[in-house]
């Protein structure tokens, strides 16, 4: 074992909460070029310390704040990655958050927390430098993110600390809570809110000082650089820069014909002009926000300036916040949108799939199925804004019939309320998916059903592009600056950064070689748990019911175009018919002690 | 290739601005001939403009700061080599996870950092050609005392923790890389935030009364509270939660 010469600190943070112990795990160069970080680290340690059928709810189970060797260096737009199996879907998931948070745990001298165990009373962690501490969060348990978050910086008494905290969603073990980070960024799609819950952790401190060890500092910087112009001069992060994702709106609505709408029922929506990115930019917004030494500022806050939610100040619409809580729920209020979008941010819980809960009992209650009696007579109606603030709030806190039913997800909900539910109940491998209609934007399919979390949006629309945001995500990079422009390269743009950042001599062919190993782990981390071709699917809706208007009027997702997904998705990555890595692609990526377990599940398929 | 040897004499000459465009337009085709002949590249042709002013104060327009903290980089970049923020000569301040502000040294003219400095020689100086603090590290006694930052009116001055020694902004010489961070960042809506000018106008004699704290809370109360006199309008954040 060889400690890593530069990009890393060579040492993980490792927090057991059941004893109060914080200890360093040291961190080799190989497994460090083997995984990366971020992502690829977390699914490194899911496949090694977890045997097959892991609950996700057990002691050992843990949480992997993972950071890149890029993090805290010149490279534009890192984030930080949150890795762990799923406590909603019980798979394999990471989500990504920007900001300064990924940095800061960098500087304070750790390439990752690595969190386990379960506190007696409710603790938050704080960390500067070295000095690392519990502390006690039994005045924070209960308060909403944004208080947490003044809270924990009061205590740090550092103003330049950042902080990642849950809300109330988190406390009530909601599957799909969320952590929010430096307030008004969400890693979201992992129900690492509720493991954090679960492990009675309210929140994470961060602030470092010390400076990334770099092997050739002065070619280290003329490649990051040369990577920062590409972003800078990107014309398409003009749109963004402006607009944010909420622009996409607009696009996807007038372009690609993938807005989805009223619980994913058709694409059309001209009414968009009214919550949309122009809206937002004309009425709304107010302050463009970075993440680190990133040109493209693409969050967006404003302030809501008449009505009964004057004054509130809120981050978004985004892409899939303003899809989600907008167009799928057929708004017209941008106020009442924002103030849900705000809301969830609040109760931290994760806004797509609210989105999702919300549609899906919309409808329900449309078509019959669900009554205001089961919903504690809240009047429930598309576009109605007040009856949705009213079942966020529920949903959090699990109050109430409507809370607890609603709280569940949709795949759950589908599966007790039954009646033909499950015919528009969304979901893929029981997590709701994100803003983007497959009948629209066929190739996104790809980035719902074969991508190894589920129902994500940022999984890579096609087997290549998966590659690349494998990659990305373990390098923590931002996808839009990094994954567009550096990744698709050869040899990518990455590599000539890493190289003389770790003193490695990584070729482009070891590049993709590490996409291909960080996916087929995470494959296999889910074939253990019982994952195969069957899952890797769309919800039929996409496949049985055209869309029927606007300018793709008519298209759905055949039968044929997933059998192509599937079949060209295992053949990019050497796994066989029924989507399990084979016992030659796994030795040839270095992931042999994989092959017994991927054996064992294939057999009990 | 002899030629462009030549450009920055020809620049030197220059006396009157009209004579001085006359060389530079002359320089500038002589450039691209060459470019064509001998395969100069374009960007070699920028050579002939003409050199950078020596700038002497800083200046943040806290209105366009998106929190990207380039400026950080771009600084830890040019006097360490490496990115390390805590140690950098500006800094940004996240106020209430809503507003970024950059805390900055405002080069003041009466130097009351300077003023506060006990040492004898002074460890403080101020560089005659960008008018930027430059700290002798052989004088300073550091931790001991630590007068400029209690002395600086913008709560700008911050410590070095590996010497203990105060953090003071050398404006790069004359020529600011957060400056041009800056603008390299910005764009699509808003401008830069940072700018560098040869005159104070006594704007930064005023500004630099403002303490970060107080220059967030302005913030808030001007771009977020636009209709109720600086005041969020339903109970503590608006939110009602």
């Amino acid at each position: 074992m060889t400690a890593p010469k530069g990009g890393y600190f060579g040492k993980i943070l490792e927090v057991d909460l059941s004893k109060g112990e914080i200890k360093t795990r040291p961190l080799s160069d190989e497994v460090a070029r083997k995984c990366i970080g971020g992502a690829g680290m977390g699914d490194h340690f899911l496949t090694t310390e977890y045997k097959a059928k892991h609950d996700p709810y057990a002691e050992d189970s843990f949480i992997f704040i993972g950071v890149g060797p890029l993090n805290g260096t010149y490279c534009p737009a890192t984030r930080a990655s949150f890795v762990n199996q799923s406590v909603y879907t019980g798979l394999t998931s990471h989500a990504e958050v920007g900001g300064h948070f990924g940095n800061e745990i960098k500087w304070a001298g750790w390439d990752g927390i690595y969190i386990k165990g379960k506190a007696k009373k409710p603790v938050w962690l704080s960390i500067k430098d070295d000095k690392v501490e519990l502390k006690d969060a039994s005045k924070m348990w209960g308060k909403d993110t944004e208080t947490t978050d003044e809270m924990i910086l009061k205590e740090m008494k550092d103003p330049y600390a950042r902080t990642a905290v849950i809300g109330p969603a988190g406390e009530n073990g909601v599957p799909f809570a969320a952590v929010i980070v430096e307030r008004f960024r969400a890693a979201a799609r992992t129900s690492t809110g509720a493991l954090m819950g679960n492990k009675k952790l309210k929140g994470i401190g961060v602030r470092g000082t010390k400076a990334v060890p770099t092997v050739e500092p002065a070619k280290f910087l003329q490649a990051a650089k040369e990577a920062e112009q590409l972003a800078v001069e990107r014309e398409a992060w003009q749109g963004i820069k402006r607009w944010g994702t909420g622009g996409l709106l607009e696009q996807k609505q007038w372009v690609t014909s993938s807005l989805i709408t009223k619980n994913f029922q058709t694409t059309w929506y001209p009414d968009i002009e009214h919550i949309g990115g122009e809206q937002g930019a004309r009425t709304f917004w107010k302050r463009h926000v970075s993440c680190n030494n990133c040109p493209v500022h693409c969050l967006k806050l404003g302030v809501i300036r008449e009505g009964k939610h004057k004054g509130l100040i809120a981050e978004g619409p985004e892409y899939e916040t303003g899809g989600l809580l907008g167009s799928n729920l057929m708004m017209k209020d941008f106020a009442g949108m924002m103030a849900m979008i705000e809301l969830c941010d609040g109760l931290g819980i994760d806004a797509i799939s609210t989105g999702g809960v919300l549609a899906f009992t919309t409808e329900c209650v449309d078509k019959g199925v669900l009554t205001a009696a089961d919903l504690d007579g809240i009047k429930v109606k598309w576009g109605y804004a007040d009856g949705y603030l009213e079942l966020i709030k529920k949903m959090a806190y699990k109050e109430g019939k409507a809370g607890k039913l609603l709280a569940k997800g949709v795949r759950k909900m589908s599966q007790e309320i039954g009646k033909g539910s499950e015919a528009w109940a969304v979901q893929v491998r029981g997590k709701e998916i994100a803003a983007h209609d497959p009948r629209g934007d066929k190739n996104r399919a790809y980035s719902y059903a074969m991508g190894q979390c589920g129902g994500d949006h940022h999984e890579g629309d096609s087997p290549e592009i998966q590659a690349r945001w494998a990659m990305v995500n373990s390098l923590c990079m931002c996808s839009f600056v990094g994954g567009y422009p550096w990744a698709k390269e050869t040899p990518p743009v990455f590599v000539n950064m890493l190289n003389p950042l770790c003193g490695w001599n990584m070729t482009s062919e070891e590049y993709w070689a590490t996409a291909r190993r960080i996916i087929t782990m995470e494959r296999s981390f889910n074939v253990r748990e019982g994952i195969s071709r069957k899952d890797d699917r769309l919800h039929k809706r996409f496949m049985t019911e055209p869309l029927p208007e606007g300018p793709k009027k008519g298209t759905i997702f055949t039968a044929e175009e997933e059998k192509k997904m599937q079949e060209s998705y295992y053949k990019y990555y050497g796994w066989d018919d029924n989507g399990i890595p084979t016992e030659a692609t796994l030795k040839s990526l270095d992931l042999e002690y994989l092959i017994e377990d991927v054996q064992k599940a294939k057999k009990n398929l | 290739m002899k030629e462009e040897i030549k450009i920055p004499e020809i620049i030197n000459k220059e006396t009157s601005r009209r004579g001085f465009l006359k060389g530079a337009a002359m320089t500038a085709g002589g450039a691209i001939a060459l470019a064509t002949i001998g395969g100069v590249r374009p960007k070699e042709v920028k050579a002939a403009e003409a050199p950078k002013v020596m700038q002497r104060y800083l200046f943040a327009e806290r209105q366009n700061c998106t929190g990207c903290r380039a400026c950080e980089y771009a600084c830890n970049i040019q006097h360490e080599g490496v990115v390390r923020p805590s140690v950098a000569r500006i800094h940004v301040y996240k106020h209430k996870g809503v507003v970024d502000i950059p805390v900055i040294c405002w080069h003041c003219d009466d130097h009351p950092c300077i003023a506060a400095c006990p040492t004898n020689p002074n460890s403080l100086t101020v560089d005659p050609k960008g008018n930027g603090i430059i700290l002798n590290e052989k004088t300073c006694i550091g931790e001991k005392c630590l007068k400029c930052v209690e002395a600086c009116p913008a709560q700008y001055v911050r410590v070095n923790p590996d010497t203990g020694q105060p953090l003071m902004c050398d404006m790069c010489g004359g020529d600011p890389e957060c400056v041009k961070a800056c603008v390299r960042q910005s764009g699509q809506p808003q401008g830069p935030c940072l700018i560098a000018n040869t005159l104070g106008f006594g704007v930064n004699q005023a500004y630099r009364n403002v303490k970060p704290v107080k220059a967030g809370e302005d913030m808030l109360a001007l771009l977020f509270y636009p209709s109720n006199g600086g005041r969020p309008v339903t109970g503590k954040s608006g939110k009602g939660r």
